[in-house]
């Protein structure tokens, strides 16, 4: 009888365990199968759709929402989007955009320069960033024109209009929207139907200015654990996914069941060093020691399977500035024995024998801030601090959220904080060489402050001949190399991982935008 | 003490599961002789060699022994575990001792604040109590011991109301017994066996959440060896080097069932109703 029963109680618990098994998965694939409406997997930072709070933009175009006025193309130029063409006066302070007479929103409301105009001088209202982008006279509009008077010449001007920041929304409505849940009208080819940080519902915007508009609706799930999300996809959960982890990407080589478009990033993985005096970093010797120290090679090559390009210069190789020639010249690559040496030279000695070098009877210790949303933080937070210990560089992690991450950053209480930054904001690096290192900036937490680096920034902010503008880009990269000042880990490799239910989700350089109207279900 | 020592000769179950834990006890005590490399040894070059000769538990993201990880990772969970329960044992044991001795406000405040820790969800508050302190193994014990005393409180309590009313408690009062006479001879001693019992039993289940910190980036941090961050940090490679997760989760598990066999054996050895059925 106890037999009867326990064998019994077995074939029930088998049972219940299948019919659980059964009810996970399944999912959508009716929808799939239609190709009328797909899933895609990503990670997402931001809470609201409202474009001018924080980088919140950067969704916004990324789901397909928004556009602006100005595209990069594969190479990172400016082209036409919203504009079709553009002008800039002899005096080099007046520019003026001509929007796309096509060009409307997905109420059907027609793009107009006034419309144009409001919503761009809507972001310097509520937008501090814009503000520090280019500073304006006047922004008008008129017709189909958008004409924007600049206080100073600026040469960069149309790729900052390309910046999420800029999107274009539909002024005459937004006082009825709530921006933050519902998004800004806006004229990308889809339109969101709910939105979350969780999940965001996107669906077709009928009223498309610039061609037909694929698919019927596309779900965008938050998955943010990079594991998580490569299981989703080989699962079918999601149909197509950005940034699979390096480890991971050897599980979609089945080219019968998988695409991967994989393309050189325009991002730097970088710590910021705090350098100010009173810090242990505010010492050169000590910054080079801790720079020689690091084999960034090997955790490049190795650790993180050759899918990131080692690091050194400030600039990515995918971009013209010199990366091959400042690499060679670069004075702090791997070499422990001059690391050991410099850290002597500054006084730094092991007196007590526990394996860390001290001054005073104090350890050199350094706090390395970073968050785990990107799989190779953690890897390298984590290689730093194993090869630092064996010069005796003590390096203390600290694991933060994201959220906390750029006050963190604007306040400097760090020694190093790694983040990985897209270097090309506005189509030119030039935002992106000012604002961790010129003196006075907002986000200079590091309290770097060099005159000659100074100098180079300023000149970089008048001069319009590209030519030009490369050699001051190079030779502030050199100052950079100089003072070990920075520390690039690596420039990664991007990804966008697709089913075979999808075709032509390619990745572009610019990581603005990932769901697109040429994304389309396969044939 | 005699009762343990009859009960190791008499009850097999606890004779086999007293060695499997001294056997735990001494492969932590002994890692640093055990161990084949240094745990936290990055060769990076050798980052993520699978299960061999020369690294029987292969290696992690970069490149130190697991095997070494794992049986110093005993070190660092065991301890952890073991202050956590002693100090869970101690707390709530004297919290519920001096409430339902003294009763009245005592009891009052005791109790009220109980009720209030156990409002929360357990792991919820630790993660907060452990999120506000920062991430290390010493917090995580604290938050969990905020967390978990409350049990001990009330089960201490209701033991010792039960025992308060004894005659022979009555006779030490009349006797002119001060109250800490009364609380450490006559009361602890008799409410001692019931909490032993219920802490020995606690110890599978409190490694799980110390671990279940640590894996949540709360409790250790690297490059600390100890399994719940090791399982943290093998997840990013779940399929690639399933390794990384499989040697700490074996870990965890064969630990938190010998220590629950364990607990429920020294149960049967010093529950005073087993003797008497006996």
């Amino acid at each position: 009888m106890k037999k009867l029963f326990k064998a019994s109680a077995a074939a029930a618990m088998i049972g219940l365990l299948a019919f659980a098994a059964a009810g996970c998965g399944g999912g959508d694939k009716k929808a799939a199968e239609k190709k009328e409406v797909v899933k895609m997997g990503v990670t997402n930072f931001a809470d609201s759709l409202e474009t001018t709070d924080n980088y919140f933009g950067w969704v916004v175009m990324r789901y397909g929402l928004g556009e602006c006025l100005v595209k990069f193309d594969k190479k990172m130029n400016s082209t036409p989007w919203l504009a079709d063409k553009w002008t800039i006066s002899d005096d080099k302070l007046t520019w003026t955009f001509h929007i796309n007479d096509k060009a409307c929103f997905s109420n059907g409301n027609k793009l107009t320069g006034e419309i144009a105009a409001a919503s761009i001088l809507r972001t310097f209202e509520k937008a501090p960033r814009a503000q520090s982008m280019f500073e304006y006279e006047s922004i008008k509009g008129e017709g189909q024109n958008v004409i924007i008077k600049t206080k100073k010449p600026v040469p960069t001007l149309p790729g900052m209009l390309g910046d999420p920041l800029f999107i274009i929304v539909d002024t005459s409505t937004i006082k009825d929207r709530d921006t933050a849940k519902q998004g800004a009208i806006c004229t990308g080819p889809y339109a969101v139907k709910t939105y979350s940080k969780a999940k965001a519902e996107m669906v077709r915007n009928e009223h498309y200015w610039d061609g037909p508009v694929p698919f019927k609706a596309v779900d965008i799930l938050t998955i943010d654990d990079p594991n998580t999300r490569a299981m989703a996809l080989q699962k079918g959960e999601i149909d197509f996914a950005i940034n699979i982890a390096a480890g991971d990407l050897q599980l979609f080589k089945d080219k019968n069941k998988f695409n991967i478009s994989e393309i050189s990033s325009l991002r730097d993985v970088l710590a910021r060093l705090n350098v100010r005096p009173e810090r242990p970093l505010g010492d050169l010797k000590v910054r080079q020691a801790l720079l020689r120290s690091l084999d960034r090679v090997t955790y490049n090559k190795v650790l993180l399977k050759d899918t990131f390009v080692p690091g050194g210069p400030y600039l990515p190789p995918s971009v013209d500035y010199g990366y091959d020639e400042l690499y060679k010249q670069d004075p702090n690559q791997y070499n422990p024995e001059s690391a050991k040496k410099l850290l002597e030279e500054a006084g730094w000695k092991d007196t007590n024998g526990d394996g860390y070098v001290d001054k005073d009877g104090k350890n050199l210790e350094m706090d390395f801030i970073f968050y785990s949303g990107r799989a190779e933080l953690p890897l390298y937070a984590e290689a730093t601090q194993a090869d630092a210990k064996k010069v005796g560089i003590k390096v203390n992690l600290k694991n933060v959220d994201y959220n906390v991450l750029d006050g963190i950053g604007r306040r400097g209480e760090y020694d190093l904080c790694i983040s990985n930054i897209l270097c090309l904001q506005a189509g030119d690096p030039e935002v992106f060489m000012k604002q961790y290192l010129t003196t006075g900036q907002e986000q200079n937490g590091s309290g770097y402050s060099n005159p000659e680096y100074d100098a180079l920034s300023d000149k970089l902010s008048v001069e319009f001949d590209p030519a030009k503008r490369r050699e001051i880009i190079i030779a502030m990269q050199k100052v950079i190399l100089n003072d070990a000042a920075s520390l690039v880990f690596g420039h990664p490799q991007t990804n966008m991982v697709s089913s075979k239910v999808v075709a032509d989700a390619e990745i572009l350089p610019c990581d603005y935008y990932w769901l697109t109207k040429d994304i389309k279900p396969a044939q | 003490m005699e009762t343990l020592v009859n009960g190791f000769k008499n009850n097999r179950a606890f004779a086999v599961t007293s060695i499997l834990v001294v056997l735990l006890l001494l492969v932590a005590v002994a890692a640093p002789v055990l161990a084949p490399y240094d745990p936290t040894q990055a060769t990076m070059k050798d980052a993520f060699l699978e299960p061999g000769a020369q690294h029987i538990f292969g290696t992690d993201k970069l490149g130190r022994d697991c095997f070494s990880r794992v049986l110093y990772g005993a070190r660092a969970s065991l301890s952890g575990v073991l202050f956590l329960v002693a100090s869970v044992f101690i707390v709530g044991t004297t919290m519920g001792v001096l409430s339902g001795y003294f009763g009245g406000k005592v009891d009052i405040v005791i109790m009220r604040i109980s009720d209030m820790m156990i409002s929360f969800p357990g792991m919820i508050l630790a993660i907060a109590v452990a999120g506000i302190m920062g991430g290390s193994l010493v917090n995580a014990v604290i938050a969990l011991t905020i967390v978990s005393w409350t049990k001990y409180a009330r089960l201490a309590r209701s033991l010792v109301l039960q025992i308060k009313r004894r005659d022979f408690v009555d006779a030490a009062i009349v006797n002119g017994g001060s109250s800490s006479h009364i609380l450490w001879v006559h009361i602890l001693p008799n409410i001692l066996p019931m909490m032993v019992v219920t802490a020995a039993a606690d110890i599978g289940a409190l490694m799980m959440e110390l671990a279940g910190l640590s894996f949540l980036g709360f409790g250790s941090q690297p490059p600390a060896p100890e399994w719940g961050l090791m399982l943290n940090e093998g997840r990013q490679q779940l399929q690639t080097a399933p390794w990384l997760m499989v040697f700490p989760g074996l870990a965890i598990f064969v630990t938190v069932v010998i220590f629950n066999l364990w607990g429920d054996n020294l149960r049967d050895v010093l529950d005073p109703r087993n003797n008497a059925i006996e």
